[in-house]
């Protein structure tokens, strides 16, 4: 029964009548900030990151099929597509780049072709056009829009790749007079910096694709996402080939996972330092106790049972420190947006947040599998922290420490 | 020959440096019968504490035989002589339990379960009912020792050693703490060593031994 050395370990750190020593409360605050900050800032992470995987699968779709050819005969591939299990929505898309000039000023913006029956099945497209005038013509982002000197209704040269291509040949092809129909905003800055939505017939004529399209996008239910997408490529010819939208981006959330590794081991360092800190703490007891470890290895403990008693006393500390490092971390959560608010409030402009980081609300997902990797990293560190003076406790000689005064 | 302790031919001596050696005490012989007790004195740094512990086996010996209850126990270890317990000048007591636990703690060390009839005894004759709930550092030394006292013999060892018990306490509580160890180890039959400079307290015992020039002297040689 290991009851007497929690009692006695818990006594050592919280002496009868006392709230406990100096040494018990550093140590306990020096654990719950390791703590907190672990949780405060992986679980804004984590929030950041869920927005960007959301915004990812916005502006990809779920699938996006990529072929190395135009995939001509479009429309008999969508209905094929469709006919597929758990696919809930297909629609074709061109992409590319061409030159767009006005009035002397030119751009060499990505261009991306939507179809305008089907987009809204696999993007929420509505939500990215600002403004619509109702013409047959592009969607420009408000970057472009400034630089081109472009406002809706206005028009703009638009030269294909075609057009370099026919100067082979010594024909000229005339650039195309393209109408602004409104602004988009997907919030994705890539996207919102240099591309233009066009509707997908005015590429394909740029392009000279007649009825042919660069690829799919699908919406399929989440549940199936990867089988859908082997049994795609099981399916497809081998030109044309099926991606999740995690695939498309693997480069990115590969940086994104191993930024949050990274936080992770460097704010782990608090910890360490907590750590070290009830280590020497510890040790000075155990120089300090000499004589009373001396009389109980005399009555009987075993050196087990002493390294117990000192291991036991930096438990109680790492938990006590867990449990106030959680509680204040929640609390820190649960009041980020005011802190941020209060904060950014002495330094900075109205709106100057949204401006420069994009963000107005600091996202926060609390995931208790990177919790439980927090708890169980400071559990250990704290548990090896103790080791050393555990060890040192059972170095005691008895009569040394008897004889001391 | 039926005795609680004996002790033959003990010899101790310290190493020095350079290979010399120190002869702290030779040929120690006496025996202790059950219930009986006896004192030592002897100047300082004669070696009566180091005699002590090596009674308990705390300090080793170089020559000689050490017999408890009838068993040799020369070379057992401390931890399994059950029956001898200590108690000190400077008390030794566990500053942050209060000082029920600190006197019920040698039984969680050697798990065996407290006897409260004995506790209560205890508590009631050495006067500590009222300071159960205390804290040491909030006691007087006279205080102390008694809790040090009832903490050794709550496993109730045979045999207890104490080493100037009231060499920190002045006359009145000396008194008052040497009658209660009387009091109660007679009470509880058990046998005690006492060292002490204290020559009143020591003729109060069954035999007196002065230990000089590494001699154990009885008081009659
Ligand atoms: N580990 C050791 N190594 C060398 N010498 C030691 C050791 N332990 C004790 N001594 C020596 O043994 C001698 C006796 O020590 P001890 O503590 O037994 O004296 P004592 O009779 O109890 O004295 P006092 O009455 O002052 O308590 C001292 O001279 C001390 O220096
Ligand atoms: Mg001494």
């Amino acid at each position: 029964m290991h009851f007497w050395i929690w009692k006695l370990a818990l006594r050592y750190l919280f002496p009868k009548h006392r709230r406990g020593t100096f040494f018990t409360w550093t140590s306990i605050v020096g654990i719950a900030a390791g703590v907190m900050i672990l949780c405060v800032v992986l679980s804004i992470m984590n929030g950041f990151d869920e927005n960007i995987e959301t915004k990812l699968v916005q502006i990809n779709g779920k699938v996006k099929i990529l072929s190395q050819k135009p995939i001509r005969n479009y429309t008999e591939w969508m209905q094929r597509l469709r006919l597929q299990a758990h696919i809930l929505g297909v629609s074709p898309f061109v992409q590319g780049v061409a030159l767009v000039q006005k009035e002397g000023r030119v751009i060499f913006p990505k261009c991306f072709g939507f179809d305008k029956k089907t987009v809204g099945e696999v993007l929420p497209f509505s939500k990215f056009i600002l403004s619509d005038n109702g013409t047959y013509g592009a969607f420009i982002p408000k970057t472009v829009a400034r630089e081109l000197g472009l406002a809706t209704g206005d028009t703009f040269d638009l030269y294909s790749p075609l057009a370099l291509e026919s100067i082979k040949n010594e024909v000229m092809i005339l650039p195309q007079e393209i109408p602004v129909a409104g602004y988009f905003k997907t919030d994705w800055a890539e996207i919102d910096r240099d591309t233009i939505f066009f509707p997908m017939e005015l590429l394909q004529e740029a392009y000279g694709m007649e009825d042919m399209v660069h690829g799919f996008s699908l919406n399929v239910d989440d549940r199936y996402l990867r089988s859908v997408c082997e049994d795609l490529n099981a399916w497809l010819p081998s030109n044309m080939h099926a991606y999740t939208w995690y695939e498309l981006n693997e480069d990115f959330l590969h940086v994104l996972k191993m930024e949050k590794a990274m936080s992770f081991f460097v704010l782990l360092f608090i910890v360490l330092v907590a750590a070290i800190t009830i280590s020497s703490g510890l040790m000075t007891s155990v120089v300090r106790k000499q004589r009373e470890i001396s009389l109980f290895l005399h009555w009987g403990a075993s050196r087990l049972q002493i390294v117990r008693l000192f291991c036991f006393q930096s438990l109680i500390l790492s938990m006590l420190g867990i449990v106030l490092g959680l509680t204040t971390a929640s609390m820190v959560l649960h009041f980020r947006n005011a802190i941020v608010q209060f904060l950014t409030g002495w330094f900075l402009p109205k709106d100057a947040l949204w401006n420069f980081y994009n963000f107005e609300q600091l996202p926060a997902v609390w995931c208790w599998k990177d919790i439980a990797l927090i708890l169980a990293f400071s559990l250990i560190i704290t548990l090896l922290a103790s080791l050393l003076p555990a060890w040192k406790a059972t170095r005691t000689s008895i009569i040394k420490g008897l004889r001391r005064e | 020959m039926n005795k609680l302790l004996e002790v033959r031919n003990l010899t101790k001596s310290f190493a020095q440096p350079l290979g010399a050696s120190h002869m702290l005490w030779q040929n120690v012989n006496f025996a202790l019968g059950y219930g009986e007790n006896m004192s030592i004195c002897g100047e300082s740094g004669s070696g009566k504490s180091t005699l002590l512990f090596a009674l308990g086996r705390l300090e080793d010996v170089q020559s000689g035989k050490i017999f408890f209850e009838g068993k040799e126990v020369t070379d057992e270890k401390s931890s399994n002589i059950k029956g001898i317990r200590y108690i000190f000048q400077h008390y030794q007591l566990v500053n942050e339990l209060d000082v029920y636990e600190n006197i019920v703690l040698p039984c969680y060390m050697q798990r065996c379960p407290v006897d409260a009839k004995l506790l209560k005894l205890l508590l009631e004759t050495l006067k500590l009912e009222s300071l159960q709930h205390r804290m040491p550092a909030y006691l007087s030394g006279g205080e102390r020792q008694r809790i040090a006292i009832a903490r050794a013999l709550i496993t109730q060892p045979k045999l207890l050693l104490a080493d100037e018990p009231t060499g920190s306490l002045d006359e009145d509580s000396g008194r008052q703490v040497m009658d209660l160890l009387f009091y109660v180890c007679k009470t509880l039959g058990t046998s005690f060593i006492l060292v002490t400079h204290n020559i009143s307290f020591a003729k109060e015992t069954n035999h007196v031994f002065y230990l000089k020039q590494g001699t154990l002297l009885n008081e009659e040689g």
